[in-house]
Parts: C-alpha cells; sequence; structure tokens
C-alpha cells in the first residue's frame, strides 16, 4: 500500500496499522475492500429505516455497517455507528436520530476520499 | 485466483469452512487461514449445510458468524448439533454478538470456542489450529487403539487355538494308550459344545464359557495315564480289585492337572479339574470317586459322563464291539449304562440325531 495513502487515511483517523494486520499485510486485499466500501448498501438502508420509523431494519442495517467499518479501521465511522447500533437494541427511534449526523458526517468524510483511490 | 501455498501439506490438513453473510468478513478470515487449509465459503446456514453434506469428512472446522439471512448461525448450529457433527468436526462462532445468552447456546450445542469480531488474525490463528490439531491427534489415537484392539483380539484367538492344540495334543497321547484315537477326544469335545449351545442344559452360561467347558472336556481322562496297561488295555471283564484302580483315574487325573501351573492359569481349568474327577458320578449317587447325587453334579460333568458313555457304545472298543445308534440310546435309556438326570436326557434326545451324524462310520 502507498504510503501517502496510508497518511491520508490516518488523517482521516483510520487505524492502518490494525487494520494491514487484520489483512495479514495483505495491502491489496486491504485497498481492495476499502474501495468497495464506497458501494456498500447499509448506510444508505441505515437513513432510509431511521426515516421511515423501522427500528429492526435500522438496528440490522446499522449492526452490519459497524461490523464493515470496524473491520476496516475507519474508526471515525465505526465510533459513531456504535451509538446508533446501542440505542436502536434499546428501541430508541429518538436517541437513533439524534446521533444520525455524527454518523452521517463521518460516512460522507471518508468516502469522499475512498471514491478517489486510483482503481 | 490462487491460494499461494505456504504449507506444502495443505491439501492433506483438510478444508476449513467459512459462513458470513459479509463479504469483506470472510475475505479476511480467508486471509488468515490461505495456505494452511483448502478453504470453502458460505453465505449462511442453508449454503453452508450443502457445503457440510457435499464435503462430509474432508472438512476439519467450521468458522460460524451468527447474524445471517435464510439461515442464521444458531439455527444451523441446532441442525449441526442434532446430527452430533460439533463432536466430529470443531465449530467456532466468529461474531459481534455478545450478548450472553446467544453465547451461552452456542456452548452447549457444542461450540468450541466463540471468538469476537473484529478478528485479530494471531488469536483467530493460534485458537483456531489448536483445536483443529486436537481434534486429528484425537482421531489418529482412536484409529491407533483401533487397530491395537483388533491385533489383541486375534492375539487372542491365537493363544486359545494354541492352548487347545496342545491340550488335545496331550489328551490324545493319555487316550493312545488304551487304543484311543484323537477322534475319541474330539468327539466329547464336540458333543459337550453341542450340547451346551443347542438345549437349555446351556442356560445362563455364555459363549465363551461354553468354549472353556468344551475344552476342559477334553482332558476329562488324562488320569489315565497312571493305570498300568495290564488293567486299561484288559480286553476282558475287570476283577473288583484291577476296577478299584481303574476308579482312581478320576482322582488321579484331577491331581495331574493340578500339577501344570500353565493349566491353572486358563480359564478352562476349573471346568477341567470338576469333569476329570466327576465324570463317573452318577444321578442316583452310586458314582465315584465322591459318590455325589443328582444336582450336587455339575451340569457339565453330567454331559462328558453321558457323552462318554455314548461314544463308548458307538464305538469299537478293546473290550466289545461297536452298537448301532438306536440300539445305544435304547441302553442309556433302558438305564444300563449309568443313571443320568430326566432333564439331561431329554435334552439329549432331542439332538442325538444332529450327534449321530459327526460319527462317519465307514
Amino acid at each position: 500500500m502507498e504510503k501517502e495513502t496510508m497518511l491520508s487515511l490516518e488523517r482521516l483517523g483510520v487505524d492502518t496499522e490494525s487494520a494491514l494486520a487484520r489483512f495479514m499485510n495483505n495491502g491489496a486485499l486491504y485497498e481492495k475492500f476499502l474501495r468497495r466500501f464506497v458501494q456498500d448498501q447499509n448506510y444508505a438502508a441505515l437513513t432510509e429505516a431511521v426515516r421511515e420509523g423501522r427500528v429492526q431494519d435500522a438496528f440490522a442495517a446499522a449492526h452490519t455497517l459497524k461490523g464493515v467499518s470496524a473491520n476496516l479501521s475507519l474508526t471515525r465511522l465505526t465510533e459513531s455507528v456504535s451509538e446508533v447500533v446501542e440505542a436502536l437494541r434499546a428501541g430508541d427511534l429518538e436517541a437513533a436520530r439524534a446521533l444520525m449526523p455524527a454518523v452521517e458526517e463521518a460516512y460522507r468524510e471518508i468516502t469522499a476520499f475512498l471514491r478517489e483511490l486510483p482503481a | 485466483m490462487e491460494p499461494e501455498v505456504r504449507n506444502p501439506y495443505e491439501a492433506a490438513a483438510g478444508t476449513l469452512l467459512i459462513v458470513d453473510d459479509s463479504e469483506i468478513n470472510r475475505a479476511i478470515l480467508a486471509e488468515i487461514f490461505r495456505g494452511m487449509y483448502r478453504l470453502e465459503e458460505a453465505e449462511n446456514g442453508q449454503e453452508a449445510l450443502e457445503k457440510i453434506q457435499s464435503l462430509g469428512g474432508e472438512i476439519c472446522a467450521i468458522l460460524l458468524d451468527v447474524i445471517m439471512p435464510v439461515m442464521d448461525g444458531i439455527s444451523l448450529l441446532r441442525e449441526l448439533a442434532g446430527r452430533g457433527l460439533p463432536q466430529k468436526i470443531p465449530v467456532f462462532l466468529i461474531t459481534a454478538e455478545t450478548s450472553g445468552s446467544v453465547i451461552q447456546e452456542a456452548y452447549e450445542l457444542g461450540v468450541m470456542d466463540v471468538i469476537s469480531k473484529p478478528v485479530v488474525p494471531y488469536m483467530v490463528q493460534r485458537r483456531v489450529n489448536s483445536v483443529i490439531e486436537l481434534f486429528q491427534a484425537r482421531k489418529r489415537l482412536n484409529s491407533v487403539v483401533e487397530k491395537q484392539r483388533s491385533e489383541i483380539l486375534e492375539q487372542s484367538r491365537r493363544i486359545l487355538e494354541l492352548s487347545l492344540g496342545m491340550i488335545e495334543a496331550l489328551s490324545t497321547a493319555i487316550e493312545f494308550r488304551s487304543g484311543e484315537s484323537g477322534e475319541h477326544v474330539r468327539r466329547i469335545h464336540d458333543i459337550t459344545k453341542f450340547m451346551l449351545e443347542k438345549t437349555k442344559l446351556g442356560r445362563g452360561l455364555s459363549q465363551e464359557e461354553i468354549s472353556h467347558i468344551a475344552l476342559a472336556s477334553i482332558m476329562h481322562d488324562v488320569g489315565k495315564i497312571a493305570i498300568p496297561d495290564a488293567i486299561l488295555n484288559k480286553p476282558g471283564r475287570l476283577t473288583p480289585e484291577e476296577f478299584e484302580i481303574m476308579k482312581t483315574h478320576t482322582v488321579q487325573g484331577c491331581t495331574l492337572l493340578e500339577k501344570i501351573p500353565q493349566l491353572r492359569s486358563l480359564p478352562a481349568f476349573e471346568y477341567a479339574y470338576d469333569i476329570a474327577r466327576h465324570h463317573h458320578e452318577r444321578w442316583d449317587g452310586r458314582g465315584y470317586p465322591d459318590g455325589l447325587k443328582g444336582s450336587e453334579i455339575s451340569v457339565w460333568s453330567q454331559i462328558v459322563s453321558l457323552a462318554d458313555v455314548y461314544d463308548a457304545l458307538v464305538s469299537k472298543r478293546v473290550y466289545k464291539d461297536a452298537f448301532g445308534f438306536d440300539e445305544a440310546v435304547q441302553m442309556i435309556l433302558d438305564g444300563k449304562c449309568g443313571a443320568f438326570s430326566p432333564e439331561l436326557l431329554d435334552c439329549f434326545l432331542s439332538v442325538e440325531p444332529q450327534i449321530r451324524r459327526m460319527y462317519h462310520k465307514k
């Protein structure tokens, strides 16, 4: 993985060191899934479900999104999504709604960068 | 995409089945075990079941996620537990689920370990590999044990065969002096075995015990070795004094058997002692040497006693010609050749037609 890319990711709060360890130092594989994250449907599913008040669906999407971002060590996104997961686990739609802006910000920030990664 | 092989013995190590609906999770786990095992993936419990069905014993471990569509991890686990599979193939839960009840049920269903997400490679590796190694060692041990067990059985069988051969040789040699052939000894063995196996006289005896008794019956007349030739092979009737000496072959026989250490350690020894000593007792108590009466005489001594009489009647001997089978049976029933229990005679009659076929008369 290119040094520059790693530094940029770290500036975005990504724990590249732990991620590479998780991917058995296979930088190419890590990058492949970073790029793919842009197409992940779970963020969209989460926002829609929260908007429509579907707590169970929102929980499932949040849970999966959390898992994926944790695997990629996208720490800012993982932390904000975790809070939404717990709120939804307790069935607290209001609290979830209140936490969504933080999630949105972290999501937009990281995906903006990932979209620019060379194929 | 060809996996790079770290371990040239990868193929022999078995197949790892990774079950998770998230592609990234599967990719991470696959990367951790690449080169150590062949890898298979499934997106949900249903797909996993299909893979398990088609790959069977090739699978050396299953890495299982909990939350999946179609069939989740716990449902799959329940299915596998119902088939006793977690005892043969180790199952590992890889999950972000920390709820105690899920984990508890998983362990109850036979899961080997619960590993949390997101995974730390060296931890997953170690935990999974250790258990796989254990299972494989256990498998190898079981097959070694099996192999040794059948070797031991084979050896036991050979030892028994050897013992039987030696005892037969000994008894035949002794009987040889009185003009008997090895056939007499074998017939007593066969008749005794037959009566115990095919009639209710053998009730309560295991097949093994019956074999021991049959072996013991071969030695019933070893005491004859102590009887002088002149008496043993006298063609005419014995005088009362001669008869007294002849009678001692019972006590001489059991005493002789007692003196042979290798015989004493055989399970058949107790039976052999009994039969050698008591095969001339009579149901009415007028037999020898101890004058035992009725059921004081053991079943096996009674049977050998009868077999001995029957065989003597239908065979040519030094002192007589052979009688016909029907004649012999009649003589026995008429009480002309010893006294036997009614039950014994009943059983004997019921199988005598089959017993007489053991004799190949010229």
